[in-house]
């Protein structure tokens, strides 16, 4: 799939902007402050709908107006034009495909797959299990709808289990102990589904990563991600054990009022030749691990959606020494259209230049070819 | 700008009504007004008498003109049988199929303690009496495919444990008619999941 030009006006510090773009590598170059991250803002409004860093969409109406809009022309067997606009006074977002106005972000979301690389991706590998578990649901969730689905029945269980839960410490009322029972068998049979696609993610995705990670660095080390389930998921009988834990833990669950059991407490443990990579790992081997995630990510969807993501890169040169980055450039071309911000356009003379690209330069939101 | 009274009381009394807004209200009030007297006096007839002479059924709960409704009146019925569904709008959406015979039971919702909903505050308990009452051989359990409607099933299902009777699910997964190709992932996903042996 291929972004062939976007439109941008009022959107942040561009007014008027209009960028044609190449099917290859997108070098965008500017200072500090010029408005190069807003492009790849722009491109994840028009693939998800959704602002890129979850920021309020009435931060990206240029000073002063009344509305932003984007749009996009997309390439693939057809073409595709996709508008989006946000309206401040209204405080509504419309987005169109093909001139028709779509209602659910759902419904767009997959049909024009988008990889990211941008700098929260340090909590991936930095930050708790949260940020990890998140990584992959979002990965499965571009995947599988039905895992999506599942993750909505799983979260609203939960809530509901947790005020049951609540409402058993503050009233003392047994009888509410077989409706606990009852939420427990929901949490156990979405939450089975939900460890079993977990299971088969991390097995598949392990030779992603793998080869991603051994392109960026040739030395011998090898990557690896084990899952850590709060259930022992080891034998046939996730199930079995998931509902014993919960037995386990009950009196527990009842004096917090907290669900103590379950995919929602799943961690995934990034390693390096076997030493755990947030204990052990250097500040050049997380970065390489983040960048090989997305990398990894791009091609498991690719794979999966037989449809080839767009690769929005953000800034990510800065911080890579030259063999990473070299490394890095080298890969570039196996992925597809991608878009890379960068502020300093020496560097890019010594990566990689006789590939398909084209170098944008952005100036206070104005756009000029190199 | 100034309405007449009246006619604002009337937008505000519409509009408090499920799936109408503001501008929806004011066209209905509008409306009603250049309607001759008969047609709303018709109208107001037919609501008041609505609250006046429909009750619930003492044995399903369903919505009735009597103490029992048709349904648990009718010598037609299999008596063998009880479905259990949420509202009794559910029990309309279930007899236009013609496909089902049997009895009711109105839960008048399902189980959702955030909305404070427990076990208690549904006609659980009345259904257990049934059961002995009526010779009931089987439970069918006709509940949302949601996370509140499966859980509320799965409890009721713990409930029947003890007593000797059939409890069955509604079946999930792809409408009828529709090509498997057209239908959403998510829905595919689940029949997979929920597949059946055939042999």
């Amino acid at each position: 799939m291929v972004l062939r030009q976007i439109d941008l006006t009022n959107f942040r510090l561009h007014r008027k902007t209009t960028i044609n773009f190449s099917d290859g590598i997108n070098y965008i170059i500017g200072g500090n402050g010029q408005g190069k991250t807003t492009i790849l803002e722009a491109i994840y409004y028009l693939c998800t709908t959704k602002n890129i860093n979850a920021a309020a969409d009435s931060d990206v109406v240029s000073f002063g107006q009344e509305m932003f809009e984007a749009s996009g022309d997309f390439n693939e067997l057809s073409k595709d034009h996709t508008k989006i606009v946000f309206d401040l006074s209204r405080n509504k977002k419309f987005y169109y495909l093909n001139e028709k106005a779509v209602n659910s972000s759902a419904s767009v979301i997959g049909r024009f797959p988008i990889v990211v690389l941008i700098q929260s991706d340090h909590a991936i590998t930095l930050g708790g299990p949260s940020d990890r578990r998140k990584f992959v649901d979002t990965v499965i969730s571009q995947a599988s709808q039905t895992y999506l689905r599942l993750l909505i029945d799983y979260n609203k269980t939960l809530k509901q289990r947790t005020n049951l839960l609540l409402q058993i410490r503050e009233t003392g009322n047994n009888r509410l102990l077989e409706q606990l029972n009852a939420w427990s068998e929901s949490l156990v049979n979405a939450g089975t589904e939900i460890i079993k696609h977990r299971k088969n993610f991390v097995n598949e995705f392990n030779i992603y990563i793998k080869e991603a990670y051994n392109r960026i660095m040739t030395d011998k080390e090898e990557p690896e991600i084990l899952y850590e389930s709060s259930v022992n998921t080891e034998t046939q009988t996730i199930e079995e054990n998931f509902k014993s834990a919960l037995l386990n833990e009950r009196d527990n669950e009842i004096r917090r009022a907290v669900n103590l059991v379950g995919p929602h407490r799943d961690e995934f443990i990034f390693k390096i030749n076997g030493l755990e990579l947030r204990r052990f790992g250097s500040q050049g081997q997380h970065k390489t691990f983040q960048v090989s995630l997305r990398f990894g990510e791009f091609f498991y969807l690719k794979e999966k959606l037989g449809k080839t993501p767009i690769f929005l890169m953000d800034d990510i040169f800065g911080e890579l020494d030259i063999y990473r980055a070299s490394k890095i450039s080298e890969y570039l071309p196996k992925v597809g259209q991608t878009f890379i911000t960068m502020t300093d356009l020496t560097k890019l003379d010594d990566l990689n230049k006789k590939e398909n690209r084209l170098v944008i330069i952005i100036e206070q939101g104005k756009a000029s070819y190199a | 700008m100034i309405i007449a009274e009246p006619l604002q009381i009337a937008i505000d009394e519409l509009s408090k009504l499920p799936s109408i807004g503001k501008k929806t209200a004011q066209r209905l009030a509008l409306h009603l007004l250049k309607s001759d007297k008969q047609t709303v006096e018709a109208l107001v007839k037919s609501l008041v008498e609505l609250k006046e002479k429909i009750t619930f059924c003492r044995n399903c709960f369903n919505i009735s003109t009597d103490e029992l409704c048709d349904i648990c009146k009718s010598a037609k019925r299999d008596r063998t049988m009880i479905c259990v569904v949420e509202e009794a709008s559910d029990i309309i959406a279930i007899e236009k199929t013609n496909e089902y015979n049997g009895l009711y039971h109105v839960l008048g919702g399902v189980l959702n303690p955030l909305a404070n909903v427990t076990a208690d505050k549904l006609k659980i308990n009345e259904l257990l009496p049934r059961i002995e009452k009526e010779g009931t051989k089987e439970i069918i359990l006709a509940l949302n495919p949601d996370a509140e409607g499966d859980t509320t099933a799965l409890f009721i299902a713990r409930l029947l444990k003890s007593y000797h009777v059939k409890v069955t699910r509604i079946a999930r997964g792809l409408p009828i008619g529709g090509d498997l190709e057209f239908a959403d992932e998510a829905t595919i996903g689940r029949a997979f999941l929920g597949r059946i042996i055939v042999q």
